[in-house]
């Protein structure tokens, strides 16, 4: 028996029990004990689905409760069984809306009924399930202090939490290949348990998300803003056309703000920072990188005419002047 | 019309034709419903056959014992005891009177 007939006899059954919900719980199920298996019957000799066959599962519960000798149609006298009569028949209502929706909506899918494409992705859910259980064992069971990951981690063995993943995917998948658990007890924890697990999904899946948003924060936090150009420059070193080195050049830019770079702060003999006394670049032309003339603050203004004046002025202005465009 | 009133029939006496059936052979509930079909019940549902074979075992009739299969399901099968055996005697006199009856009935309506 392959599993899309056990799916279609599993659906079948569904619609049958939830048709007969008018009947006690114990004679429903005490009724449809067998008949997944007189379904594979039906199934077995071909010929069509099972809604082919045998017509849609409230008209074969009616027929069912009616040939077993139950009537769901003479109501008990009694409050309770009021209650239950009424429940059942909004039950009965919300059933035909659902399947309503259910006939709607499956041309969308591509199937005749949505829930024919639902029951295809039953194992999707079965491993998904699994992985969920897994997860929910390793969160009672981890330490506290450090977030759970993607993994079921239970200690700090990788091994163990994909042995731990692997057993409650295999389970999960087990439990599904299994046919619906025959008393009303084991599927009432069932149910309970799905429940639980789709809101541990839930509440992990926004918990998980709203992590991995923090992250992203923390990683722009605490990066170092990228390095701008020029940053790692100390000292500037101009020279003019015969490579000799000019002191006291002033810097501007195209809207006549002084260009600052470096630190104005030269290393004495001993290492230790002093603060320079000559305005202008470079601030330390003892370290010049190319030694051509030998450039001296005296001599500065005078070395370099023909570099042009835009480009030095006086060596020791107090304030400086704002240099006139070479243009 | 006709349809309703085979339907309306069969319920009378389909307990009876399901003990007749499980007379010589045990059978499980699609077996029986072919029996019932090839026998000339034609508008027999499953839904009734099933429900039927409940309700006879519920109340004595019948006993059951699974038969493992390799390929397919396990299999149900039905079996008459003897308080079944019993039943179908007695119903099955019933009917015969009634069935009797009716023939008369109907063969005095043909020659008026």
């Amino acid at each position: 028996m392959n599993l899309t007939a056990q799916d279609e006899i599993a659906v079948y059954v569904e619609g049958v029990r939830e048709a007969l919900a008018g009947l006690p719980a114990a004679t429903r199920d005490e009724l449809l004990e067998d008949l997944p298996e007189h379904l594979a019957e039906v199934l077995a000799e071909g010929g069509g689905s099972l809604y082919e066959r045998l017509g849609p599962p409230a008209a074969y519960a009616a027929e069912l409760s009616a040939s077993a000798g139950f009537t769901t149609a003479t109501p008990p006298a009694g409050e309770r069984s009021r209650i239950a009569e009424t429940a059942a028949r909004h039950r009965a209502r919300i059933d035909r809306v659902l399947r309503r929706a259910d006939e709607r909506a499956g041309p969308v899918l591509g199937y005749a009924r949505a829930s024919e494409f639902l029951a295809l992705l039953r194992p999707a859910w079965w491993v998904l399930r699994g992985y969920l259980a897994a997860m929910a064992v390793a969160f009672m069971l981890h330490d506290h202090d450090t977030p759970l990951g993607l993994l079921p981690r239970a200690g700090d063995d990788d091994l163990a939490a994909i042995l731990l993943l692997s057993l409650g995917i295999l389970g999960s998948i087990w439990l599904g290949r299994r046919a619906r658990p025959a008393g009303s007890w084991p599927r009432r924890l069932q149910r309970l348990g799905t429940g639980f697990l789709v809101i541990f999904a839930v509440v992990g899946f926004f918990e998980v998300d709203s992590a991995a948003q923090r992250d992203y924060y923390y990683t722009v936090e605490y990066t170092d803003p990228p390095p701008e150009p020029l940053s790692d420059i100390r000292d500037v070193f101009v020279y003019d056309a015969e490579g000799r080195l000019l002191v006291g050049v002033q810097l501007y830019d195209q809207h006549g703000r002084p260009i600052r770079l470096g630190d104005p702060m030269c290393d004495d003999e001993l290492d230790s920072p002093v603060p320079i006394v000559n305005p202008g670049y470079p601030y330390c032309p003892d370290q010049a990188p190319f030694r051509a003339g030998e450039p001296s603050l005296s001599t500065a203004p005078s070395t370099g005419p023909s570099a042009g004046d835009a480009e030095q002025p006086p060596a020791t202005p107090t304030t400086p002047a704002i240099p006139s465009p070479s243009r | 019309m006709l349809r309703v009133d085979a339907t309306q029939l069969l319920k009378g006496v389909l307990d009876l034709a399901v003990l007749a059936v499980l007379r010589d052979e045990d059978g499980y509930g699609y077996d029986i419903l072919r029996r019932l079909r090839a026998a000339g019940l034609e508008e027999v549902g499953d839904a009734s056959v099933y429900g039927t074979l409940r309700r006879l075992f519920n109340n004595g009739l019948l006993n059951s014992y699974v038969v493992p299969s390799d390929e397919g399901p396990h299999r149900k099968y039905y079996a008459l005891n003897e308080a079944g055996r019993a039943e179908l005697q007695s119903s099955g006199k019933v009917w015969q009177g009634f069935a009797s009856i009716m023939e008369d009935l109907l063969r005095e309506r043909g020659k008026a």
